[in-house]
């Protein structure tokens, strides 16, 4: 792979060697020259939360560098929402370069960048057809990605298919791994831990948090701003009473869309009468969608609390139509 | 079912599973999978159950008799756990074909009218009534089974869909004949079973497009070349770009007699349907008859307790048998495995079948019969055991 590939892919694990082999240290992104990569890390990460692609390239020290400032900053930012817009846009970028690749390139380096960016990172392995124009993919591989897409010409029937393969052109096969591409951001910000940030870096993310904050600040929840039906179902837990399904559900959904953490919310449970760690940890993984069929569930809306019994609203609920808009109303109103 | 047929069925299924450890297959992780069986005269199925070896399972069918036994193909952690709870691992990948779904013109001339209320049967319909709405002749009941007995064409119909999901499954799919298990389902269709680790993570949704793929449904026209105008209903050609040479849009150009240089062919074709939306509904319904009839529910499903190789159907008697050579495979005689002792019965209408070879036409209102047949009458609800 050649430095180019790293420059534009700085999520391989060959980009995390180069920075090791490098020597490089966190005290280095005081120095004065490293201020230029902190502003322009402040930038992609600005222009990435925005929604939009950052589309500058340079050389890869300079990317790889940058790639590691802006994962440090959002992780320092701490706003859920920031963290999945920039690792969605992080994605975008990757993919844009992706297609060009595919396409420019001869046979010869599409067979040495697949093995580096599909199988080593997504397990999805990749050949160029004898045409070398298209390439192919196992049906399992297509199907267990494709079958989450809406658009209908992604239903297997309106692809080429033979003989266990799924024939896709480079814009098909890029557009496959998106969402694997997405998670595998924002996985390692997740993962990471923060030492004593560099001043340099500090400074730049309070001023992105701040500036940030009255949009995304809501969620940073505390207990008071549960809404009443999470309070109630917390309480019911606190007591040791058993509580029914579809609320130990809106539960889980709730915590993981305000960003609890999975061993908190599980820990939520150990109250309850029939508490199994093992099985509340693989069902709160499941809505989380990292187990399972992979879908991320959302947090059941109001009218299907009601419905469930599960509803009880206060005033403070008018105008809301899921319990996730519940503090950010409350938020709004103290500004005001 | 009167209390003398249950005993009747009980026994002969019970003298099956006494000499069947053999016959009953070994299951791969057994001790993974949820297993499930209904019993006699009884509604409802005992479920989430699980054995560890087969020899458990087996002494299980011994001892309940079940009328109907099930295993999931489902792999779970917890198999024995409520189904939020199971934990799953994997699912096998499975096909249904049903010879009732296939709507052929001769089921008419051999389904009986079984009354739910009361149990009187009565004989096939005869033609000039066919279509009326029916009512028990005894009770006035309008809770009518149909039942049937299906006949040599019925059985041909399903070996016919089953080769044709061969032909998808080894041609476009790509997996080895060997990983392909062919079963009779013990009354009038067949299971597909595929033993293919790569499948067994498929989720629920994936199986979904699977079944379409198979069925031939959601088939767009733009995947032949054929996209919408801009004025209503107008049609322009474009072939795409990775061409037609495979899979459906082999089979559809074959159809249609084009290739990927075939435009002004195609034009022509879709202006004489009437425009893109006429050649659009005329293509899916194609798509429809040259796919496979599958149930697709159950390729779907991946919670699904499917009835378990080598057990007893209670709607005939039959088993579910493997057909390892499905040409030669007669499901009246390799899946008809009951005994042969004399059981007298009461026979509720005329019946005509042909079991173990032997073609039976009984108009007398008792008679005494083999087991296996007086058990595969007693099970249609065409007899009682007297």
């Amino acid at each position: 792979m050649g430095t180019g590939d790293l420059a534009k892919y700085p999520f391989l694990n060959e980009a995390g060697k180069y920075l090791r082999e490098s020597g490089f240290g966190w005290e280095e992104l005081d120095r004065p020259d490293m201020r230029d990569i902190i502003e322009r890390a402040a930038e992609r990460v600005e222009v990435e939360v925005s929604g939009n692609v950052y589309e500058k390239l340079d050389r890869y020290e300079i990317e790889i560098l940058t790639f590691l400032v802006t994962l440090i900053m959002v992780k320092s930012i701490a706003f859920e929402p920031v963290l999945r817009k920039y690792a969605l846009a992080e994605a975008r970028r990757a993919e844009k370069f992706l297609i060009e690749d595919l396409k420019r390139q001869n046979d010869a380096q599409k067979r040495s960048l697949f093995p580096k960016i599909f199988d080593e990172i997504f397990k999805l392995k990749i050949d160029v057809a004898k045409d070398g124009r298209l390439f192919k993919v196992t049906v399992t591989d297509y199907l267990s990605r494709s079958s989450h897409f809406h658009e209908q010409e992604w239903k297997m029937i309106n692809r080429l298919v033979d003989k266990g393969y799924v024939y896709l052109d480079a814009d098909e096969t890029v557009r496959l791994v998106r969402h694997e591409l997405s998670v595998l951001i924002y996985d390692k910000v997740k993962a990471m831990t923060l030492p004593t940030l560099p001043q340099a870096i500090r400074t730049r993310a309070d001023e992105l948090k701040a500036r940030l904050a009255p949009r995304y600040e809501y969620r940073a929840y505390t207990v008071t701003d549960y809404p009443p039906c999470v309070k109630h179902a917390l309480e019911v837990m606190g007591r040791g009473e058993n509580l029914p399904h579809s609320a130990r559900v809106m539960l889980a959904t709730y915590m993981l869309a305000i960003g609890k953490p999975i061993d908190e919310i599980v820990m939520m449970y150990q109250n309850a009468p029939d508490f199994n760690e093992k099985i509340t940890r693989y069902q709160v993984e499941h809505l989380a969608g990292l187990k399972g069929s992979r879908t991320k569930y959302s947090v059941p809306s109001c009218e299907k609390l009601l419905n469930e019994n599960l509803c009880f609203a206060t005033e403070e609920c008018s105008g809301i139509v899921n319990p996730i808009q519940f503090g950010r109303r409350r938020r709004k109103l103290q500004q005001e | 079912m009167n209390a003398k047929s249950v005993q009747t069925a009980k026994s002969a299924f019970r003298g099956y599973y006494f000499n069947a450890k053999a016959v009953v297959e070994q299951l791969g992780k057994i001790e993974q999978r949820e297993f499930g069986y209904m019993q006699f005269g009884q509604a409802g199925m005992v479920r989430h159950l699980s054995f560890r070896v087969m020899g458990e399972l087996t002494a299980a069918l011994v001892r309940e008799v079940p009328s109907d036994v099930y295993c999931s193909n489902a792999y779970y952690r917890f198999p024995t756990a409520p189904m939020q709870e199971k934990q799953w691992l994997g699912a096998d990948l499975i096909f249904d074909i049903d010879g009732k779904d296939l709507e052929l013109p001769c089921i008419p001339s051999h389904s009986y009218a079984v009354c739910a209320g009361c149990g009187h049967a009565s004989a096939p319909a005869p033609e000039k009534e066919k279509g009326k709405e029916y009512s028990c002749l005894s009770c006035g009941s309008k809770k009518i089974e149909r039942v049937s007995i299906p006949c040599g064409k019925c059985i041909e119909g399903s070996k016919k869909e089953v080769r044709l999901l061969m032909e998808f499954l080894t041609g476009d799919l790509g997996i080895q004949k060997e990983n392909i298990n062919i079963y009779f389902s013990g009354n009038n269709g067949f299971h597909v079973h595929i033993a293919d680790d790569s499948y067994v993570a498929l989720d629920s949704s994936a199986r979904s497009d699977l079944a379409g793929y198979i069925s031939g449904t959601g088939l767009m026209a733009e995947s032949v070349g054929v996209r919408k105008g801009k004025a209503e209903n107008l049609a322009f050609i474009k072939f795409p770009a990775s061409g037609l040479a495979y899979g459906w849009r082999s089979r559809i150009a074959h159809k249609l007699k084009i290739d990927s240089s075939s435009v002004i062919r195609l034009k022509n074709i879709v202006e004489q349907k009437g425009g893109y939306a006429a050649f659009k509904a005329e293509l899916e319904m194609m798509a429809r008859e040259m796919g496979v009839r599958i149930d697709p529910q159950v390729t779907t499903d991946v919670h699904r307790v499917f009835r378990m190789p080598g057990t007893l159907n209670s709607k005939s008697g039959l088993g579910k048998v493997r057909c390892d050579d499905l040409d030669s495979f007669d499901p009246f005689v390799d899946a008809c495995i009951l005994g042969d002792g004399k059981v007298n019965v009461k026979i509720k209408t005329p019946v005509k079948l042909k079991l173990k070879s032997k073609s039976y036409n009984i108009s007398k209102e008792s008679a005494e019969l083999p087991s296996h047949v007086a058990v595969y009458l007693i099970c249609k609800g065409l007899a009682e055991a007297i």
